[in-house]
Order: structure tokens, then C-alpha cells, then sequence
């Protein structure tokens, strides 16, 4: 590359790294620092060593409650996403009329799906006298009390995540168009049906995706805020306080940002053990084409 | 040449006319509805040009601004004016370092507007952090309209309540309830009962420690579980199956099947406003058994106005903030935006113009006649609240009994104003 174009290239990217050092970067290392510390925001930090990962661990019950809501969280959201998007994409990979119309209606709940109107809508389908118990009771069921049960609070946050399935659903359908089709004609003529086509050609092939996708969906899962923060606000009895609540109140609302990056490492650790998990999981059922394998 | 030397000295000529006359760019920051940001801006624009200053407004809801103000603060980017609950006084300024002391502009800002007392609510070792806007408090709110209904008078204590609760239920369905109690209304109604029975705020003023003794508030907590059993209130429960949302914005409120709450007296209209055509809401004294040995207003200051200690115009912020508060103009457009003015020349002119709406007036003399001890601001302190409201929750969904939530409560407070004491 000639040394006018080595500068342009530099040039177009600095806006870029300028955004990743001052807005990701250096955030990123001050709070390792800060989860060290002791700081309430309006004076210098403190420098308490492992203090605030020695009470974390140990005697915070808060945090215990908080970590096995998420976890519980993140073990039902993902399956249930991924299952639904996968099917969803199954189902609209098939050549039928206003194919085009269906696929964009499909994705939609995924441009609305974050925002927080549709948190607020949530909150108004699912509440007592909502659009939901409102079918049930016409079909003569008994309204379900979904926000003020403990048993039934995340789960219907759950919901609103798997509504989400749009994007998830974009790249499975990608990747099932990419399937070669003459493998479909010839297990079809060597006699298998159609979930024997799905489960041993289809399935395998897409695995990539489903790798990417379970990634992509853990770590976001895991980094749930919206849904919670409006429509229950963590309650009741903290049944839905996921830990990105917690952090945020002890950051902003305790003054205690020390502690709030300390619980933000060890989320991170998790999140990073389980993607390490999975990396070393995928040898097992990941193939990639021109895999030895395959 | 000429031409440009010219233009130069109009150039400097306006400069140093616009330094003599301290023209300065100030910020101002607040939170509230409608009304208060359309009348501030305009407040902020009429005060603005006739002390020769321009004033950028930025304000927001409620929710979230203390998140903001903090984050501000912190970076030193905070407004040269802001509005600060009174709460976050020992937040913000526990030394009373943390804004401006406003002592040092009396010159401009006419403190004599306010008494002594007034003043020292919102001092820290005699640095006067911020002028009180108005004085606020609990007080009730009942749906007249819904207890005509059934045909039960207003109730004026306890016992009144329980039977009118019954005899609503009776008339109109054991979906009515004649009072809201769910998080910070229900900690501060089970905080009303435990002043009345005990005499005292939760707040100990000298050692800084929960001045309640387990048995008395763990009484108030069972006082609690006594309304929602005899559907005074609705259980917890029920409540929450409607999800985080605030009562004014849910349809039993509107139409009167929760008839009635314990609330702010400032915010009157916040509740009366989204009720059906024919409803009718009314502000009530506070309810007493006759054991009671205090009445228990909870009063305190409900804002101020501070100005940053780190604000390079403060003589200019000094002269915005006595317009607004204490000059003619700015009090007519603020009227009642804040509540019922604490300055006196604002109270006077408005009470003259007859700008104040008859049921906050009403509100705000329940509040203001009511007795009971010293609200300490670290009743409000966000991780005392937390505790309270959490351990009240866990009462009401039945995991524990009253003492055990009354013990927790008491031992968390403590160790979460430990550091206020030292």
C-alpha cells in the first residue's frame, strides 16, 4: 500500500478508534480499577483492594438472588429464542406466496422489540385485566396473575424476549438458503422424509449458525435491562431483578460504583466462562464446511 | 485599514459594555410535568432579559434525574442552577461543601423572604445549600365520590377507615378499596403509624440510629398486614399484578375502585386530574386512634434551588434564582408550579392575585397545621428506603412475620447510615 493510502486508511478509521479507546476502552479499564476502589461518584476513589469482590462472593444475598435470577433467566430465554426463530425461519424458507411480506412482518418485532414503548405495551398486555387474561377468561380459564406471582413474573419477561426472535430468525433463514440444494434431492431419493432431511442434512450444515446465534443471544441475554427496569421494575420480591438492575442501583441510586464495577467484572467472568464453555463445546457438534467431518 | 479598525473597536466596545453589565450563560436544571417545564422556560426567559443574561433550560421527568444529577456532579458538568430534592442534601453536600454557600450572595438574593427556620433546613454547618421552594407532606386523598356511593363518611381515624372499608365492600363489591398502599406508600404509611404509637421519627436526631424499638414498628408492620386482610388496601399481590405502574396511571384509580391514597400534598392534581368525569377527590387530615401520642405529619421541605459551587457565574445565578423566587415577574409565571411558595413575597403576591388553587391550598394547611416530630432527610436515603420497602414487600407476600421484618428492617437502617455517624 502506497503511503498516501497507508494515511487515508488511517484517516477513515480514527473516528472509529477514537469511539472504541475513550468509549469502550477506557470505561472498560477504569471500572477493573474502580471495582477495586471504594467511590460514591462525588469524591476521589478509595483503594479497598478485594474487599468489594471478598463481600460480594461471601455475604451479599442480594447479589446470590440477583445472579441465580439471571441465570435462570438466560437457561430459559435462549433455547426458547433460538428454538422459536429456528422454527419461524424453517417455516418462511418455504416458496410461499408473499413470502417477502411474511419474512419483513416477522422481523419487525425485532426493529420495536428493545424499545421501551413496547416495554410499556408489555406491561399493559400482561396486567390483570391485560389483553392476555382477557382471552383466557373468554375461553373460560382463570386470569393468570402474571407480573405480581413470583412463579410467573420472569417468565413473562421471557416472553418478550423470545418475541424478539427477528434478527436471530434473519440469519438462520440465510442460513438455510445456503444449504446445497442437491443434497435435499438426494436424500429424497435415496427415501428420507422430512425430518430425517431437517435432522441429518439441515441441522448439521447450519450448526455454524446456531454456534453464532447462541453466542450472540447468551451475551445479550445476559445483558437484559429494559424489559425488567419498566415492566417490574426487579420485583416482585426481586423475581425478575437481573443483575444489570443491580448494578445500575448500586451504581446511581447507592452511590456505590466501586461495588457496582465489581459486580459488572464478575458478570463479565460469567459471561466470558460461558462462552469459553461453549468455544470448546462447539469441536463436538460445530462442522464447518471442508471440516474433515463433513 | 480604517474600515477594519473600526469594526474592531465596535467589536470590543460591545464586549466590555456586555462585561459592565455582567451579561452571563447560565445553565438551569429540573425535573417535573408539563406545567412546571412550559412555565420555567418562560420564567427563565423573562428573568433572563431583564438582568441581561441567558439562561439554557434542561429538564426531564422524574425518573432518572437524580442518576443524572449525580453523573453531572461527578464530572463537574453539573447546571449553574438546579433544582435538588431535599433528600439528597446529605448525598450531595454531607459537609455542606457540595453547592454554593448562598450566604455569601444575600447582597442579591433577598433572604429575608424566608424565616430562620425555613433556612436551616437546607443549611449544613451554616452553609446555606439551597432555598426552600415550599414546604410539602403526606396527606390523604379520598374519592368523595366513591364513599357517597356506599354511603360511608370520610373517615377522620383508623377505626373510621376499617368500617368504611367494610361497608364499601358490602355496597359496591370486594373489588373496592378505600386506600392505595403498595411500595413507597405503603413504608410511609406503616412510618405514620409507628410516629403515632411511639411519638418519634424513624430517625434518632442524635445518635443517627433507628429511634424506633423493634416492637414498635414491628406493630406498624402488623397494623399493615391488618389492612390488607380487611381489604383496607389491596393485597400485595393483586397490587403488583398490574406490573410497575404508578396509581395515577391505573384504571381502578381512575374510575374509583381504589378510592383513596396517602401522597404529597403538591401533587393533588397529579391524582385528581386523571380521574373520570364525576369523580370527586379530596384532601383529608391525617387519621389518628385515639392512643395515638402524635399526630405524625411527615412534613418536610420538598426542593430547592442550589447553584454549583463550580459555576463561574454566581452572582448572575443569584440574581436568576431572586427573580424567580422573590421578583414580581418570575413569581407570576411560576405560581404554583412548585407547590405553594416558600418566599413570602411569593406567597403574598400569589395569595393576592388569588392564583392558588382552593384544594392545594386545602392540602398544603393540613400539612402545615399537622404536628409530630423532626423528619430526619435520612428517612429518604435511597438504601434506606431500599430496605424498608424490600423486608415491607417480603412481609406482605408472607415470608416473614412483623417482628422479623420489623428486626431486619431496624439492622439494615443502621448499618446503612452507619457512615453518616462518624
Amino acid at each position: 500500500m502506497g503511503g498516501d493510502n497507508r494515511f487515508l486508511g488511517l484517516a477513515y478509521v480514527t473516528p472509529y478508534l477514537v469511539g472504541l479507546l475513550f468509549f469502550t476502552a477506557f470505561p472498560f479499564a477504569a471500572s477493573f480499577y474502580l471495582s477495586f476502589t471504594n467511590y460514591d461518584l462525588l469524591s476521589t476513589p478509595d483503594w479497598v483492594g478485594l474487599r468489594n469482590y471478598e463481600k460480594l462472593l461471601t455475604r451479599d444475598r442480594t447479589f446470590d438472588k440477583s445472579l441465580s435470577v439471571t441465570l435462570l433467566y438466560v437457561a430459559m430465554t435462549v433455547p426458547l429464542k433460538l428454538g422459536f426463530a429456528l422454527l419461524v425461519a424453517v417455516i418462511l424458507n418455504y416458496r410461499l406466496r408473499a413470502i417477502n411480506l411474511f419474512r419483513t412482518a416477522y422481523y419487525v418485532p425485532s426493529i420495536l422489540g428493545g424499545s421501551v414503548a413496547i416495554a410499556v405495551l408489555w406491561r399493559y398486555i400482561f396486567a390483570h385485566n391485560g389483553l392476555v387474561n382477557l382471552g383466557l377468561t373468554s375461553l373460560g380459564l382463570e386470569p393468570v396473575n402474571w407480573f405480581g406471582d413470583p412463579q410467573n413474573a420472569l417468565f413473562t419477561l421471557t416472553l418478550l424476549r423470545c418475541w424478539q426472535f427477528g434478527s436471530a430468525m434473519v440469519i438462520f433463514l440465510a442460513a438455510l438458503q445456503s444449504v446445497d440444494k442437491s443434497l435435499y434431492e438426494a436424500a429424497t431419493i435415496d427415501g428420507a422424509n422430512r425430518w430425517h432431511v431437517f435432522r441429518y442434512i439441515t441441522l448439521p450444515l447450519i450448526t455454524p449458525v446456531i454456534f453464532f446465534n447462541l453466542i450472540m443471544q447468551t451475551v445479550q441475554a445476559f445483558q437484559e435491562f429494559n424489559g425488567p427496569y419498566i415492566i417490574t421494575n426487579g420485583g416482585p420480591l426481586k423475581s425478575t431483578y437481573l443483575l444489570p438492575l443491580y448494578i445500575y442501583d448500586k451504581a446511581f441510586k447507592s452511590f456505590d460504583m466501586g461495588y457496582a464495577s465489581a459486580i459488572a467484572w464478575v458478570l463479565f467472568a460469567i459471561i466470558m466462562t460461558l462462552t469459553l464453555i461453549a468455544f470448546w463445546s462447539s469441536k463436538k457438534w460445530v462442522y464447518y464446511a471442508g471440516d474433515r467431518r463433513s | 485599514m480604517t474600515k477594519w479598525k473600526s469594526l474592531l473597536g465596535a467589536v470590543l466596545a460591545s464586549t466590555s459594555l456586555a462585561t459592565a453589565a455582567g451579561a452571563a450563560e447560565l445553565r438551569m436544571s429540573w425535573w417535573g410535568g408539563d406545567s412546571r417545564h412550559t412555565a420555567t422556560q418562560e420564567a427563565l426567559k423573562v428573568c433572563g432579559d431583564k438582568h441581561g443574561h441567558v439562561i439554557k433550560p434542561e429538564f426531564t421527568g422524574w425518573a432518572g434525574h437524580l442518576e443524572k444529577v449525580t453523573t453531572q456532579i461527578a464530572g463537574g458538568t453539573e447546571a449553574d442552577i438546579m433544582q435538588i430534592n431535599w433528600p439528597w442534601l446529605p448525598l450531595f453536600s454531607a459537609n455542606g461543601e457540595g453547592f454554593a454557600d448562598l450566604n455569601t450572595l444575600s447582597g442579591t438574593i433577598d433572604l429575608s423572604n424566608w424565616t430562620d427556620a425555613e433556612l436551616a433546613t437546607t443549611s449544613i454547618n451554616g452553609k446555606l445549600n439551597g432555598l426552600p421552594l415550599s414546604t410539602t407532606g403526606r396527606v390523604f386523598f379520598f374519592n368523595k365520590t366513591t364513599f357517597d356511593k356506599a354511603g360511608a363518611a370520610l373517615p377522620t381515624t383508623w377505626d373510621e377507615l376499617f368500617g368504611a372499608a367494610a361497608q364499601i365492600r358490602e355496597k359496591l363489591g370486594t373489588d373496592y378499596y378505600p386506600l392505595n398502599a403498595v411500595d413507597e406508600t405503603a413504608a410511609l404509611l406503616v412510618s405514620l403509624y409507628t410516629t403515632q404509637i411511639s411519638g418519634k421519627d424513624l430517625i434518632d436526631p442524635n445518635s443517627l440510629t433507628v429511634a424506633w424499638s423493634q416492637e414498635e414498628l414491628a406493630r406498624g408492620i402488623a397494623f399493615y398486614g391488618e389492612m390488607m386482610k380487611a381489604g383496607v388496601v389491596m393485597d400485595r399481590e393483586t397490587a403488583n399484578a398490574a406490573g410497575n405502574v404508578r396509581l395515577y396511571e391505573k384504571p381502578e384509580w381512575a374510575d374509583g375502585h381504589i378510592a383513596g391514597s396517602y401522597e404529597w400534598d403538591s401533587t393533588f392534581f397529579k391524582f385528581s386530574d386523571p380521574l373520570k368525569e364525576g369523580e370527586v377527590l379530596v384532601p383529608v387530615k391525617l387519621l389518628q386512634n385515639a392512643d395515638a401520642v402524635a399526630e405524625g405529619v411527615y412534613r418536610k421541605p420538598s426542593m430547592m434551588f442550589s447553584v454549583s459551587k463550580n459555576s463561574q457565574n454566581k452572582e448572575a445565578a443569584a440574581q436568576i434564582l431572586n427573580c424567580l423566587l422573590n421578583e414580581k415577574e418570575g413569581i407570576e409565571i411560576l405560581g404554583s408550579t412548585r407547590g405553594l411558595p416558600a418566599s413570602k413575597a411569593a406567597a403574598d403576591q400569589l395569595k393576592a392575585a388569588g392564583a392558588i388553587e382552593p384544594a392545594l391550598a386545602e392540602a398544603n394547611a393540613i400539612v402545615m397545621a399537622g404536628t409530630g416530630p423532626n423528619v430526619s432527610p435520612l428517612n429518604e436515603h435511597p438504601e434506606v428506603r431500599s430496605i424498608f420497602l424490600d423486608t415491607l414487600e417480603a412481609y406482605a407476600y408472607g415470608q416473614m412475620d412483623a417482628e422479623t421484618a420489623a428486626q431486619d428492617i431496624i439492622e439494615g437502617i443502621n448499618e446503612a447510615i452507619e457512615e453518616y455517624r462518624s
